[in-house]
């Protein structure tokens, strides 16, 4: 994996690390990565992918919407910062 | 003497004895640091552990992780809501790998050590688990498997460690590792209790809507199959001491047989690529705001708030967030998750075939307990290696059992044996059938009547 792409992966993924972490852990993922790649030479098409082992009924939850009468109460005793609204539990 | 959670329950215990159970239990706790909590209220009760990815209302539930320091659940899981109205009690909260993240079990602060030799793991993930389920005499644990995390440590550490059909036992409750994967099961000291406590927490969920209402079937099966590839490069004494065991299992009327299942080897990158994608999504919504720990510096911009609190996982956790976040890419996802979906299809079509004629067995390990530095100095791929054999099961969502089998250099040896789907019930007749001949040893006996 190139450098920037990896840069670009640990950005995604909110990850930061000094560089001595950052080489090891990239020299992992390289093997790693290099080991998933033996699954190129299986010939699998015809199965379709198995999301779960099992074949599980698709069950809901029977969530339903209820409207709070009062939005405001939602952040009453709220903090309000630049970037972050810190509300009350409900 | 085989008595068990029936006898247990039926008996007079004398007075004091759970708080000797807990000073002893603190002692040796102290030695082999199997629990992060360990309930000292505990007064009544068959004694159960819970590993530390499972909640439980009230008590400190952080996955062995940093970044869920101080997660206080409002609510018990299913499984802990069950054993507590059926006369079992809470005794503490086991250490794992941090997230589930690990083989051996050292992947957390503090690790658990071997209670056969302080020197050597205990194995993992559910490390706590085994180990505190070889140091107390009348206890089950609950634990939870996504590639191996029953099987290994239970082979470590002498116990018989019971991994149910994926779905069968809700997950309401667990801390996600892989929600395709994982799978809530028990580790105990013989294949009567864990039958008894499965019988008690399996069964549909209203708050898992991938939990199943199945029946379970006892099938006995007169076929042991070895699939050969599996056992193709075990360490040489595991390879004799399973000829061992399959020659007392063929006096005991057993058939054996020899199999090889195509691209079976394949089992563990596929299964890795599927565990890291659902665990890279499922690690996203910790980010020192809602769970655990909290990062209370609001003057940080989002990106810079957020990447601070996720510096607090450990190496193994980032390592697997990023793998997961690439395999998921859109311009690689056909090439590895969809591909590695396929690949288990294919190995779930072919294992259910052949298991309809018999049970699949092999050692539960490739290798010997390691020590704790060895296991140390193992490179994450070399790691990964050592699930080859528990992996194919779990990936398939297959009911499967590790029992103890044999005892090297002192150190116990397990042997894995693999069902059909819902056909979990035969793996404890046949485990049961076993302990009839075979003595497991335990060095400790903790809360001994």
């Amino acid at each position: 994996m190139e450098n920037e792409d990896f840069d670009r992966l640990l950005k995604i993924c909110r990850l930061s690390m000094e560089k001595d972490a950052k080489d090891k852990i990239k020299h992992d993922i390289d093997e790693i990565i290099a080991y998933f790649n033996s699954i190129d030479g299986v010939e699998c098409s015809k199965y379709s992918p198995a999301y779960q082992p099992i074949s599980v009924p698709a069950r809901k939850r029977p969530d339903r919407h209820e409207p709070f009468p009062e939005p405001g109460k939602l952040l009453k005793n709220s903090k309000i910062y630049r970037f972050f609204i810190v509300g009350p539990k409900i | 003497m085989k008595a068990g959670i029936r006898e247990f329950l039926a008996e007079e215990r004398p007075e004091g004895y759970y708080e000797k159970l807990i000073r002893d239990l603190e002692e040796a706790n102290e030695k082999l640091r199997m629990f992060s909590v360990i309930n000292r209220e505990l007064k009544s009760g068959m004694p159960f552990s819970v590993k530390d990815n499972i909640c439980v209302k009230d008590v400190e539930s952080t996955a062995s992780s940093q970044m869920l320091s101080g997660y206080i659940p409002p609510f018990n899981a299913t499984v802990v809501e069950k054993l507590d109205k059926n006369g079992f009690g809470f005794i503490g909260k086991t250490k794992m790998d941090e997230f589930g993240f690990g083989t051996l079990g050292v992947n957390c602060i503090e690790h658990p050590l071997n209670p056969f030799d302080e020197r050597y793991v205990t194995g993992g993930s559910s490390a706590g688990s085994a180990a505190a389920t070889a140091v107390l005499r009348h206890h089950v644990s609950i634990a939870e498997s996504t590639g191996g995390s029953i099987a290994c440590p239970s082979a470590f550490c002498g116990v018989v460690g019971f991994t149910p059909t994926y779905g069968l036992v809700s997950r309401y409750g667990l801390i996600d590792y892989a929600n395709s994967l994982d799978k809530i099961g028990i580790m105990a000291r013989s294949a009567s209790d864990a039958r008894y406590v499965f019988e008690m927490i399996k069964g549909s969920d209203k708050y898992d809507t991938t939990c199943v209402d199945h029946e379970v079937t006892t099938e006995g099966r007169r076929k042991l199959i070895i699939i050969d590839q599996l056992i193709k490069g075990v360490d040489e004494r595991i390879a004799s001491s399973f000829d061992k065991t399959m020659c007392k299992l063929g006096n005991l009327g057993y058939a054996i047989e020899h199999r090889s299942v195509p691209f079976i080897e394949k089992a563990i990158p596929a299964y890795y690529i599927v565990s890291m994608a659902e665990a890279s999504t499922n690690l996203a919504k910790y980010t020192g705001f809602k769970y655990g720990l909290k990062v209370n510096d609001f003057s940080k911009n989002y990106n810079d708030f957020f990447t601070e609190a996720r510096g607090n996982f450990g190496a193994e956790a980032k390592r697997r967030i990023v793998i997961g976040t690439f395999v998921r890419s859109s311009s690689v996802k056909s090439r590895y998750y969809e591909k590695a979906l396929r690949i288990r299809r294919m190995l779930i079509d072919s294992l259910n075939s052949i298991l309809k004629e018999g049970f699949i067995i092999s050692p539960t390990m490739p290798i010997v307990t390691p020590k704790v530095d060895e296991a140390e100095a193992l490179s994450p791929l070399e790691e990964y290696g050592m699930d080859s054999i528990t992996v194919p099961p779990n990936f398939a969502g297959l009911p499967h059992v590790s029992f103890p089998s044999d005892y090297i250099g002192g150190m116990p040896v397990g042997t894995q044996l693999v069902t059909s789907h819902f056909n979990d019930m035969a793996l404890f007749d046949f485990v049961g059938r076993w302990e009839e001949d075979f003595e497991y040893r335990f060095k400790y006996n903790v809360g001994a009547l």
